[in-house]
């Protein structure tokens, strides 16, 4: 059998003849991303082979790597059989990882600290009581300690935050990326992966050690023991509160799309590792695809209360969008695909050190950006993306239908159109360019948007002049520009100057749901009523997608 | 104009997505008594090839191809009365559809126009459709070719499973099974034993091209 040996990690292992690269690492336990589930099309899982390597090639001919990358004999794990002896390098990607942008903060507002945990000193024990009912007692006076976390369950991230149930201030914070991504990178991968016992078994343990090591993490910074912990909120999208519960995902991944779980209620919190009398509460999920971080997002921006015409959109690999018309919602979600997270994107990449983040064409022609953590690119997050994208449609060097425009563009930008294999790109160094096939990437990802905005806002008979403020969510959203979004037209030009970035409103949101137990009641009665909209099943939704596809 | 001009003015006009054009040298076909068929297929059917392959190459996207669609579809409703019966015959059936679990259809819908535009007559099975669908009506339809799209990773399984009963009611070599969508792959394709992938529309009829073509080769 042949042997591999991966020489970064200093691990080998035999393996059977046939086998890929990428499923020898995952034996290894040698992480390699995988964004387009190993289909060879994302060109992110490349790595470098040792020279006396021989492997072969599935389909090498279609393969995103360029020319002169295969010749520095680059390959795709997902794609290249192991057929003898090889030796791999894997490109380490821990440092960028580390380094990845993770928001952890979301705006709010204020409201009164009214936590569904309290305790009661009775002068021999302290009860606890939840909801005001008793659910159990500790020796001595405890009332001075009683603290809750909310974690927002993110596809990509994790963010944690350990709140002082008492005062309603957070204490410690900590992130990290969802490990599953190992498993299975985008949600649809992961409802596929979680289908089975074991599957599921594997994401949900993944998770729950996730968790664990942020918790002890953020005890240790407070000073705080984790028994006096009672409850935990579990915000995020309905497919990882889904896994971390332990639910089969599967009805999520088909027509007619049901979630089995509601939301609104409370959970046994065993492996967690918090107070026996510990919980853990999820806030209301409104649909299959319109998660309980939505619902927390909904909460803290007040969508059913607030007067006037509000626009709520979480823009990311699935854009969820909540329209509210003076306390009237409707909701939905729209496949955007993964290229707002730099994923099938030539030289995409997270947003991590070394990603373009911005990027601006002045004047005289000349380009001016930023790198996360400064020096040379080494390639383009969504932010960047979008940016380099609207800036070229404002200077006409993309036109309005996305090709590359032929014409009189300033020398500086002639000679930044070249081309890659065969194909025209436009370069921002010579290492990171975007491709025509990119631009068409974001045109999808931007029109599914803004396609689902436009479906909403018929829907609710509004007109887009007549919408009074538009918040974008998420940690992806909060590093973008307004001007960009109007630019490529993934929001209507009548938003201009409307534009709030409100930041991870998951977490947020989740912190209110803990410290203020009447939201519980109020946002089922909310989510209950909002209008949920399964765009596919929309009268002439197909011709809006296409009509949003230009700039 | 001669023939070979009008032919290459009608393609350019489907290309440049000028109806207008289209509408006028169709007429001026009927007119000079150019074979009605002829005129659809040197002329407008060449047009949406040429615009297809520069969908394929990235230059024109889903819009502008829409656009020259509907241009060659002003020529062809000047031109198809005018087709003689004897050459309406002989189109190629193909029974496409999203399979069962999925909604989403646009990259379906995209398939079937260009196979109509290319002369395959197209049975539409709309979206979640299930697995026996596509084999029973293939039969009833006597189709040659099932084309099976899947935008969910969470639904492609539904494709191993047409094969499957493809199979199991031993007509497994009477269709060429063809498959594709966003999470779809030739790996895919192999895996469950499908006769092959498709990445785009484009290439999906040059395919049913093929595959027609090899059909017709094979000994009944």
């Amino acid at each position: 059998m042949p042997r591999v040996r991966f020489l970064n990690e200093n691990l080998s292992l035999t393996v059977e003849d046939g086998v890929t690269i990428l499923e020898a690492a995952r034996t290894a336990g040698v992480n390699i991303e995988t964004p387009c589930n190993a289909i060879g099309l994302c060109g992110k899982c490349r790595v470098k082979l040792g020279s006396a390597s021989s492997t072969v090639d599935i389909d090498s001919q279609k393969s995103p790597l360029s020319k002169a990358e295969s010749a520095r004999t680059y390959v795709l794990a997902c794609q290249s059989a192991i057929h003898g002896d090889v030796d791999v390098l894997v490109e380490d990607r821990s440092a960028e990882n580390r380094s990845l942008r993770i928001l952890s903060e979301g705006s709010s507002f204020s409201y009164e600290v009214k936590p569904f945990i309290t305790k009661r000193f009775n002068g021999h024990v302290t009860e606890i009581l939840g909801g005001g009912i008793p659910i159990g007692e500790e020796d001595g006076d405890t009332t001075e300690e009683c603290y809750g976390v909310v974690v927002d369950i993110g596809t990509t991230t994790l963010v944690a935050s350990l709140i002082d149930l008492k005062t309603g201030e957070e204490i410690a914070t900590e992130s990290m990326l969802n490990p599953q991504s190992a498993y299975a990178q985008d949600v649809l991968a992961r409802i596929n992966f979680a289908s089975c016992p074991d599957g599921l078994a594997t994401l949900r343990r993944c998770f729950i050690e996730a968790y664990l090591t942020m918790s002890k993490a953020m005890y240790e910074h407070a000073v705080i023991d984790p028994m006096r912990v009672y409850e935990v909120v579990f915000s995020g999208n309905t497919t990882m509160l889904h896994i971390a519960c332990g639910l089969d995902p599967s009805p999520l991944g088909r027509y007619p799309y049901i979630s089995k779980l509601g939301g609104g209620e409370h959970m046994n919190a065993e492996g967690l590792h918090i107070s026996p009398f510990g919980r853990i509460y999820l806030p209301p999920v409104i649909s299959a695809f319109v998660g309980a971080d939505i619902t927390s997002g909904t909460l803290v921006s007040r969508l059913d209360e607030i007067e006037g015409i509000t626009a709520f959109i979480d823009v990311g690999t699935n854009g969820e969008i909540v329209l509210a018309r003076d306390g009237v919602l409707s909701a939905t979600s729209t496949a955007a695909g993964p290229a707002f997270e730099g994923m099938n994107i030539a030289r995409g990449m997270r947003a991590a050190r070394g990603a373009l983040e911005s990027f601006a064409i002045g004047a005289d022609g000349e380009i001016s950006c930023s790198v996360i953590g400064g020096g040379e690119p080494i390639g383009i997050c969504g932010s960047g993306l979008l940016d380099v994208v609207g800036e070229l449609v404002r200077v006409g060097v993309i036109g309005k239908n996305g090709r590359f425009a032929e014409g009189h563009h300033n020398e500086s930008l002639k000679k930044a159109l070249r081309s890659v294999d065969g194909k025209r790109a436009f370069f921002i160094t010579d290492e990171v360019y975007i491709t025509q096939r990119d631009i068409r990437q974001a045109q999808l990802a931007k029109g599914a948007v803004r396609a689902g905005v436009e479906a909403l806002m018929s829907r609710l008979g509004v007109s887009d002049d007549s919408v009074d403020r538009v918040l974008i969510a998420g940690s992806f959203g909060y590093h973008l520009n307004e001007r960009s979004l109007l630019e490529i037209g993934l929001l209507p030009s009548a938003f201009a100057g409307k534009v709030l970035f409100v930041g991870n409103t998951s977490q947020s949101g989740g912190t209110a749901f803990l410290l203020n137990t009447d939201f519980r009641e109020r946002m089922k009665d909310v989510v209950g009523r909002i209008d949920k909209i399964e765009l596919a099943n929309e009268p002439g939704f197909e011709k809006l997608f296409v009509n949003s596809l230009g700039f | 104009m001669t023939k070979e001009k009008l032919y290459k003015g009608l393609a350019d006009a489907v290309v440049d997505m000028d109806e207008s054009t289209v509408a006028r040298l169709s007429e001026e076909a009927v007119c000079n008594r150019f074979d009605a068929y002829e005129t659809i297929d040197m002329g407008l059917a060449k047009g949406m090839e040429r615009a297809g392959q520069l969908f394929e190459d990235e230059e024109y996207f889903v819009p502008e191809l829409l656009m020259c669609s509907e241009a060659l579809t002003v020529g062809v409703d000047i031109l198809k009365p005018h087709i003689r019966r004897s050459e309406r015959e002989d189109k190629h059936k193909i029974v496409i559809g999203v399979i069962r679990g999925d909604t989403h259809d646009i990259g379906k819908n995209l398939v079937k126009l260009m196979l109509s535009s290319a002369g395959f007559e197209v049975v539409d099975l709309g979206r979640d459709v299930p697995t026996n669908t596509f084999v029973d009506r293939a039969v009833e339809e006597s189709a040659r070719i099932i084309m099976i799209s899947s935008l969910m990773t969470t639904t492609m399984e539904g494709m191993k499973e047409v094969v499957s009963i493809l199979q199991e009611r031993g007509i497994r070599s009477r269709f060429k099974v063809v498959i594709g969508g966003g999470p779809v792959s030739q790996g895919f394709a192999d895996k469950i034993g499908a006769d092959a992938y498709s990445p785009n529309a484009n290439h999906a009829v040059r395919l049913a091209n093929e595959l027609v073509r090899e059909d017709a080769r094979e000994p009944k």
